[in-house]
């Protein structure tokens, strides 16, 4: 096992029948970072993750999880490997923790370090205080709050995840962008798939676009880490103003390449200290700015474009 | 495969299972549907002469498989297509759980259930053997058998539960394989009768003609002769009663279709019903009194391995034992009901010698039910076989409306 190979997906292809569900799909997730799959409903998001998470095998092309293939071995992926689905089932007459103690012992977890790690998990998960009732009053928020400690249950460094923040209610997004985050920062490999954009683009280092069963674009996302290269790479800002006329003409008069939206403008500058920089410049040209923040447009452009021909 | 593995699994099962459905109920009812059976039937034989454990015992067996047919289908027929639906079967799955950990498990979850209900009816077995008549060596092969049949209608529902996306197919499945064993076997020989029936002439041993004309002068000769008439008219000298005896009987030849069952009994063996019954029987000489179920399937099954033989072709029963028993305490009765009395002692004691030689040509037929028990053993085994293959993940070929997770 490789757990600096990430994974590694080249040319897979997945048929049910005639239809095709993925027809090509190149990605590549490194450990430390969290990567992202967009795409819209149907372009083979969720047959991908199947087959990441050995449970489907493809027609075509190879699939590395940690330097290892899921078709030859999926026992050892499994053992490294968290994957937590969309739409979370769960034994419903079982407590939450009585949950996490069941996939314990299912990942071979002796029965004391099992209850141990799964009040940990309750605890980073915020359902300490539901830890003894069954998993069935759960909500669908603290549903998929319990899918994600349970599939962390063995410490994976390979997480997938499908979905992980559909149903959370704005507290509990935070917390979760704050989890892997962490996650990624102890050297894990994380994919996410989600429809929200906006909210990837916080937590992802990058991002794939998938569009009808091929991987079309892969994006840079830098805004969300900081690291010391993002500052020099190119990066999007919006701007409102009280004036936007004014604020127009000031870009202009900067040269600054803009992209007007409704309500505000779009800029494009080489890195954060020019962005501070043309902050500085027009407040110093009396310019009544009312925001001015990183532009998460850039995935959403890049998503338009890839999933225009959409039908 | 491992030990850990389906201890995880059949520990879970059991688990949702004591929480979520009603079994207590359900096994409390089926306590006093055996209970009331065995009192109903306690009730007709309790001032029967004899052992009166033997018709209690072969009822209680019969209807505890009857009803655990019923029943025990539930247990496994939705297991596997229903956790897919709950979509809790894909996340057991990318565990270290083998699909061989988790079908292994949930059936001996579900086997271990329908033990319960055999331990639920076991007290009338108890009463059974403390009424007397049955053996307990007999009685422990009985409810082995028995638990074992269980054991694989419960793998029949769980393949059918690996095999079908919806819940309702599998469930319709198992009971309709469960009706095929029972009652497809039984009508499967049926119809195997006749077609494998043969005309041929046979050497049949009957009552000469000579002796109706004696002892019923009014009916005229016949070469095929039934049941000698009931009201018996003048009784020759040195007879108690107008039966043949050994001299009376000669050989013809005649023409006479023959089942030819020895060449399909096995549909029988393979009926669960018959394996129960043909392992559980009393088998007591002499005692055939009431309504004995398992006593009759096993009958039934072993006189169709038989086949047509000589004896079966002798339709000429002489008196000569009851005879000499009668003759044996033949004290001089003056009264006339004590006459009565004797005469009716000894008609028992003639029906009985002839269930009696019929017991015994039965008993020597080899027993019918290790056939069944290894055939069921194959159904079990391929069954399991089956749904390890249907879970083994990662999936290569997907059958059509079924979901992975």
């Amino acid at each position: 096992m490789d757990a600096a190979a990430g994974i590694e997906v080249t040319g897979v292809r997945r048929a049910f029948g005639s239809v095709l569900a993925v027809d090509h799909i190149d990605l590549q997730a490194r450990p430390g970072e969290v990567t992202a799959l967009v795409g819209p409903n149907g372009a083979g998001k969720t047959t991908l993750l199947l087959m990441l998470g050995t449970l489907l095998a493809p027609d075509n092309g190879s699939i590395r999880i940690a330097g290892i293939d899921p078709v030859a071995a999926p026992r050892e992926v499994r053992a490294t490997m968290g994957w937590m689905p969309d739409g979370f089932g769960t034994w419903d007459a079982l407590t939450v923790r009585e949950v996490l103690e069941t996939v314990g012992a299912a990942y071979r977890i002796a029965p004391t370090a099992a209850r141990a790690r799964a009040g940990e998990l309750l605890e980073l998960v915020h359902l300490g205080d539901l830890a003894d009732r069954p998993a069935r009053v759960l909500s669908r928020g603290q549903k998929q709050r319990l899918g994600l400690a349970r599939a962390l249950v063995h410490k994976p460094s390979i997480l997938l995840l499908d979905e992980p923040a559909s149903g959370l209610d704005p507290r509990s997004r935070i917390e979760l962008r704050d989890i892997l985050r962490q996650l990624a920062a102890s050297g894990a490999t994380l994919l996410v798939s989600s429809h929200i954009l906006t909210e990837l683009q916080e937590i992802a280092d990058r991002a794939v676009i998938v569009a009808r069963g091929r991987s079309v674009a892969m994006q840079d996302l830098s805004s969300a880490s900081s690291d010391q290269g993002s500052r020099q790479r190119v990066s999007h800002w919006r701007i409102t103003s009280l004036d936007p006329p004014r604020l127009m003409a000031a870009l202009v008069h900067h040269g600054v390449a803009t992209q007007p939206l409704t309500d505000a403008v779009d800029v494009e500058v080489a890195g954060d200290v020019a962005a501070s920089e043309l902050l500085a410049v027009l407040v110093g040209d009396g310019i009544p700015i009312t925001a001015f923040a990183p532009s998460y447009g850039a995935l959403e452009t890049a998503y338009l474009a890839a999933t225009e021909d959409r039908q | 495969m491992s030990l850990h593995g389906i201890r995880t699994i059949a520990v879970l099962e059991l688990r949702q299972r004591m929480r979520t459905s009603r079994w207590p109920v359900v096994l409390g009812i089926w306590f006093l549907i055996i209970g009331a059976v065995a009192g109903l039937t306690w009730w007709a034989v309790h001032d029967q002469a004899g052992d009166r454990g033997t018709t209690l015992y072969d009822v209680v067996l019969f209807f505890v498989l009857g009803l655990g047919m019923l029943v025990v289908p539930s247990l496994t027929a939705t297991s596997i297509n229903g956790d897919r639906e709950q979509g809790v079967l894909a996340t057991l799955q990318t565990t270290l759980l083998t699909s061989a950990d988790i079908v292994v498990g949930k059936l001996l979850a579900a086997w271990a259930i329908s033990l319960a209900f055999l331990l639920a009816a076991s007290p009338f077995l108890v009463w059974a053997w403390i009424a007397g008549g049955v053996e307990v060596g007999r009685m422990l092969l009985a409810v082995t058998v028995l638990a074992f049949v269980l054991a694989v209608i419960c793998a029949l529902g769980l393949m059918f539960s690996a095999l079908t996306a919806r819940t309702i197919s599998s469930a319709v499945l198992t009971y309709l394989s469960v009706a095929a064993f029972t009652f497809g076997t039984v009508i499967a020989f049926l119809i195997s009768m006749p077609i494998m029936a043969t005309q041929q002439s046979v050497r049949v041993k009957v009552v000469s003609d000579a002796f109706y004309q004696q002892t019923q002068p009014g009916i005229a000769s016949q070469t095929q002769p039934g049941i000698p008439s009931q009201t018996q008219p003048a009784i020759p000298e040195g007879k108690l009663s107008a039966e043949p005896t050994a001299a009376d009987c000669v050989y013809v030849n005649r023409d006479q279709t023959i089942l030819h069952t020895e060449r399909t009994w096995w549909l029988l063996a393979l009926n669960p019903f018959v394996v129960v019954a043909d392992a559980a029987p009393s088998h007591k000489p002499l005692k055939y009194l009431g309504f004995e179920p398992l006593q009759m399937i096993s009958d039934g099954a072993r006189t169709a391995r038989m086949g047509t033989t000589p004896d079966s072709l002798n339709e000429c029963w002489p008196e000569t034992q009851p005879t000499a028993v009668v003759a044996g305490r033949s004290a001089p009765l003056q009264d006339q009901q004590l006459q009565d009395q004797k005469q009716q002692d000894q008609q028992v004691q003639q029906e009985q010698l002839v269930q009696n030689i019929q017991r015994e040509r039965l008993n020597k037929v080899p027993a019918v039910w290790p056939y069944g028990f290894g055939f069921l053993g194959l159904i079990g085994a391929g069954t399991i076989w089956v749904a390890v293959r249907r879970l083994r993940t990662p999936i290569r070929r997907l059958p059509r409306g079924t979901r992975i997770a």
